[in-house]
């Protein structure tokens, strides 16, 4: 029936164009209905090595390589408060300075010429090892990528490398104002807890090869670790092939230290560089990731700074012209509360009018309820986008890895589709005045103060924060 | 150990041919009367389409005094048309060309020196035109249908020779995404046009002022192509964005941006054969335009001796050297991609060997081996930045070592290898789908004389010879053929 309608008026269509200039069987795309795709969900196989390590797998033989990854709770928050540093140290090291029976070189050369990868990478709370091969080499490849796991040699040579480019690195950090401006809101929003410390290079400096041993020895441990691993394999073959890869890893307890969460001190942080643009950043922390109230939050910063239809973009960018990066949103906090915050970068002389409007946008959330149309259109984009975290099977492994690491409960993303799907402007309105206190946010401003609009002093407390 | 090696890389080169040769034949390709060439790529692993339209328009298309209007176009391509964002779309229509009218009134009176309260009065008039046409307007309309249902990675980016349009929908979201860009194509509305003059201000701020990178590179190309747009900066220069009129950019946008001067290409959850009826349905309607205009952007003269350029600026030390060369499909722009990764690809790679690990000169270096286009003759790149107290001259000096060793040498057998190996794989990880393979498609269809070229390539890079890389390092490694950009430290980071 449709079909023969669209045929019908497809013939007259080359003749009119209606007023808009679109052939007149054109549809209103406003108009457009279209029915919510759900993902096709893919289950991993889940099996428990003789070591304790967790290991999820999906088959893929679609593509002749193998991709795996495995985590530990080994993030820099862990890792010693004199030596802020080290763990980024000791990820490279641990990749570049030799493992098993081969020196740094023939790590290099053997993976290089295999066309293969190994690496590792630390964030805040884990330390993942990961390898991705086409199928026809992975003997060999896992055979390095469990040496680098189990046996890193840290070279010594290799670690006064890595400390040196670290230290360039420092020397570097105050070249861009970005890069300022966000490392100095992460430092102030997560004021009084590890997250929040920021390295030196006298903390680099004092880093040394038995720190790293020790920092390995004491936190890879195989019956807390979880592994993703997906491709062109057979399961049972594979779960065989890592028992052999990770034999001689010995089981132990790994106890992790707690920390008391951030205490932000509201004030403006103000950075004096010269540069014709303000790099500013504002919020305060509000819940964990997934917590009550998570959903209704995620939501409301979405209006707020999620796209070019948030009320950041569209008040300081569209409107204004006052910026080209805008926007801001509820950060996701494990084990500690994620932050609400929005962050524009403007013209020097617009800095004060800009903090300002930024701020309206911010109280504009508390004081009155979001329209429907603005919730309809954030939660439409979330749920239709669903079907998006299913395109490609070792991101979902990894999902489910880090779910199981971080003790979420397995459905944790249904809860907040449903919590979602029930979100009201009031509920909005009821989170923004519970969690987020535009009168103490904490501010960080980079930019050059000689040609502000406005001292900054005229809009709160303000610290001066030399460059270091 | 050596001889284990020789049998994986042999395996390797044999083994994946069958996915290639798979990819190959499930790549649809249709091309409509208006010229529109369009590709679909079936991968069933979620309902979800990755959409990219590509035009092969670019910086270098621009017009003197007009630079980086085709980014500004870009930008300009998401304000909707008549159908999407307007309120009232015969008063929107007055109120734009109120704009319109007050913005010339105001240049006139500006050229012609009037008093300032005349001129004040006017941008005032100016002003108050913007405000009455917002009032008609949907701002970001385009963005808002595509967020309700579901977008992921909306964007668009210009670059010298071409500009692209991309996002990722559901897949059963085919008709919005062809109603939407069909209308775009034919009946584009630039509105809200001077906020994004000011807009694109700030992004030039960002990118290309206060980014040390930026302004280096700005430098060095200015340098580098002193007569080829190439040498321009693809953002425009602050006057330029300063100067761009509405009348002007319709004039770019209605020369270039046609069917028959695109590619659409479709990754995803597709069924060609269903689907093909409706992109004809939609991009069909749009008219043929005109073929893209004779070739008449200036060659660059040859360079005769070493151009030298450096800037002051409160960052840490940079620098950037780089090699004219010829571009696709010469032989020797293959070798030279080539000793791109020679040089600079991995651990194991001469240059991250020698200036990182050996000597501890240089914090990071890399290489382009095509930049900053790729449909005139380019430059091959290198930048690295030096590890205090070492300097850029100490890294030129290193730099210029290793490439006259590459001159004076033939590369090893195995060094070859390893190269080709990382170039398959690389290659074989591109055809893994999603967004990367529709823009990978896109760009081979519209420059490479069609998208089969893809799976050519590897061809020819097996086939480079060690001679040969010797021979083009020969060529085009020498002093009189190079421009050096230094950034110079001023008062520390402050």
């Amino acid at each position: 029936m449709r079909a023969f309608w669209t045929l019908f008026v497809s013939l007259l269509a080359s003749l009119t164009l209606a007023q808009g200039g679109v052939p007149a069987d054109w549809p209103d795309p406003f108009k457009l209905q279209f029915q919510r795709l759900q993902p096709t969900v893919i289950q991993p196989a889940r099996v428990q090595l003789s070591n304790g390590v967790t290991v999820l797998l999906i088959e893929d033989r679609s593509l002749p390589f193998v991709t795996g990854r495995i985590y530990l709770r080994a993030g820099s928050i862990y890792e010693p408060a004199d030596k802020v540093g080290m763990s980024g140290i000791f990820s490279s090291v641990m990749r570049t300075g030799g493992a098993g029976s081969r020196s740094a070189d023939q790590v290099d050369e053997t993976l290089e010429t295999l066309a293969a990868t190994v690496s590792v990478s630390t964030d805040n709370l884990f330390t993942s090892v990961a390898f991705n091969t086409l199928t026809e080499n992975l003997d060999q490849v896992l055979e390095i990528w469990a040496d680098v796991l189990i046996r890193p040699r840290f070279a010594q040579d290799r670690l006064e490398l890595e400390k040196g480019r670290a230290l360039e690195a420092i020397r570097r950090r105050n070249d861009q104002p970005t890069q300022v401006a966000v490392r100095e809101f992460l430092r102030r929003m997560n004021e009084g807890h590890p997250a929040g410390l920021v390295s030196s290079a006298a903390s680099i400096q004092s880093i040394t090869r038995d720190d790293l041993l020790a920092f390995h020895g004491r936190f890879f441990k195989p019956n807390v670790a979880v592994m993703a691993i997906t491709g062109d394999f057979n399961t049972q073959e594979m779960v065989a092939k890592l028992e052999r890869a990770l034999q001689g890893w010995q089981r132990g307890e790994v106890t992790l230290p707690t920390f008391p969460p951030p205490n932000p001190k509201p004030s403006i942080y103000f950075v004096q560089k010269e540069t014709n643009q303000s790099v500013i950043y504002m919020g305060n922390p509000t819940v964990t990731a997934f917590a009550p109230g998570y959903s209704e939050l995620d939501l409301a910063s979405r209006v707020l700074g999620d796209g070019f239809n948030s009320r950041l973009f569209v008040e300081v960018r569209t409107k204004r012209g006052l910026a080209y990066a805008t926007g801001g949103a509820q950060t996701q906090g494990f084990g500690w509360p994620g932050f609400f915050y929005g962050a524009s970068i403007s013209r020097v002389e617009k800095t004060a009018e800009v903090i300002e409007l930024m701020l309206a946008q911010f109280r504009d959330l508390r004081d009155r309820p979001v329209s429907q149309e603005e919730l309809e259109l954030f939660r439409n984009n979330i749920l239709n986008a669903e079907v998006f975290r299913f395109t490609s099977k070792q991101a979902v492994a990894e999902r489910i890895a880090r779910t199981q690491m971080l003790g979420l409960p397995a459905d944790y993303y249904e809860q907040y589709i449903r919590q979602i799907q029930a979100a009201t402007p009031a509920d909005l309105q009821r989170v923004m005045q519970q969690f987020v206190s535009p009168d103490r946010f904490v501010i960080v401003v980079v930019g050059d103060q000689r040609q502000f609009d406005k001292p900054l002093s005229t809009l709160g407390n303000v610290v001066n924060v030399p460059l270091e | 150990m050596r001889t284990r090696l020789w049998l994986v890389v042999f395996l390797l080169l044999l083994l994946p041919g069958a996915m290639a040769q798979q990819l190959r034949e499930q790549i649809r390709k249709y091309t409509l009367d208006n010229g529109l060439r369009v590709l679909m790529v079936p991968d069933k692993t979620a309902p979800v389409i990755h959409f990219n339209l590509m035009f092969d328009v670019g910086g270098v298309d621009e017009a003197p005094g007009l630079g980086g209007i085709a980014h500004m176009v870009e930008h300009m391509a998401f304000k909707g048309t008549p159908t999407i964002g307007s309120l009232d779309w015969p008063k929107e229509k007055a109120a734009l060309e109120a704009i319109d009218k007050a913005r010339a009134d105001l240049d006139r009176a500006i050229a012609s020196r009037a008093s300032q309260e005349e001129i004040q009065r006017l941008t005032v008039a100016f002003n108050q035109a913007r405000e009455e046409a917002k009032k008609l307007a949907l701002p970001n309309a385009i963005d808002q249908l595509f967020t309700n249902n579901g977008e992921q990675g909306l964007n668009a980016s210009t670059g010298y020779d071409r500009t692209d349009y991309r996002v990722s929908l559901p897949s059963n979201r085919l008709e919005l995404y062809l109603r939407v860009y069909a209308d775009v194509m034919l009946n584009a509305v630039f509105r809200s046009f001077y906020e994004e003059a000011d807009v694109v201000l700030e992004e030039r701020r960002q990118r290309n002022e206060n980014d040390p990178n930026g302004a280096l590179s700005e430098a060095f190309l200015r340098a580098a192509f002193q007569v080829h747009p190439y040498g321009r900066p693809l953002i425009g220069s602050r006057e330029e964005i300063q100067g761009y009129r509405v009348d002007k950019a319709m004039e770019f946008w209605k020369t270039h941006y046609h069917p028959n001067r695109a590619v659409l290409v479709m990754v995803g959850d597709v069924e060609p054969e269903r689907d093909i009826q409706m992109v004809r349905k939609y991009m069909g309607a749009i008219p043929r335009g005109p073929s893209r205009p004779a070739d008449t952007i200036p060659a660059e003269p040859p360079q005769t001796a070493e151009r030298r350029v450096s800037i002051e600026y409160n960052a840490q030390p940079s620098v950037l050297i780089g090699f004219r060369k010829p571009t696709y499909p010469n032989r020797e722009a293959y070798v030279m991609d080539m000793i791109d990764s020679i040089l600079t690809e991995g651990r194991t790679s001469r240059l991250f060997r020698r200036l990182v690990i050996q000597e501890q000169a240089a914090l990071s270096v890399s290489a382009s081996s095509a930049s900053p286009g790729f449909r005139y003759a380019n430059m091959f790149t290198i930048s690295a930045q030096p590890r205090a107290p070492r300097t850029t001259q100490d890294l030129e000096r290193i730099i210029y070592e290793e490439l006259e060793r590459l001159k004076n040498e033939p590369v090893m057998a195995q060094e070859l290898q390893r190269v080709r190996n990382q170039t398959r794989a690389a290659y074989l990880r591109v055809l893994q789908g999603g967004p990367g393979l529709a823009q990978t498609l896109a760009f081979y269809e519209l420059f490479f004389g069609g998208y089969q070229r893809i799976f050519e390539e590897e061809a020819i890079y097996n086939a480079i010879t060690a001679e040969e890389i010797q021979q083009a390092a020969r060529k085009y490694f020498t002093p009189q053929n190079r421009t050096v950009a230094t950034l110079v430290t001023r008062g520390g980071s402050r």
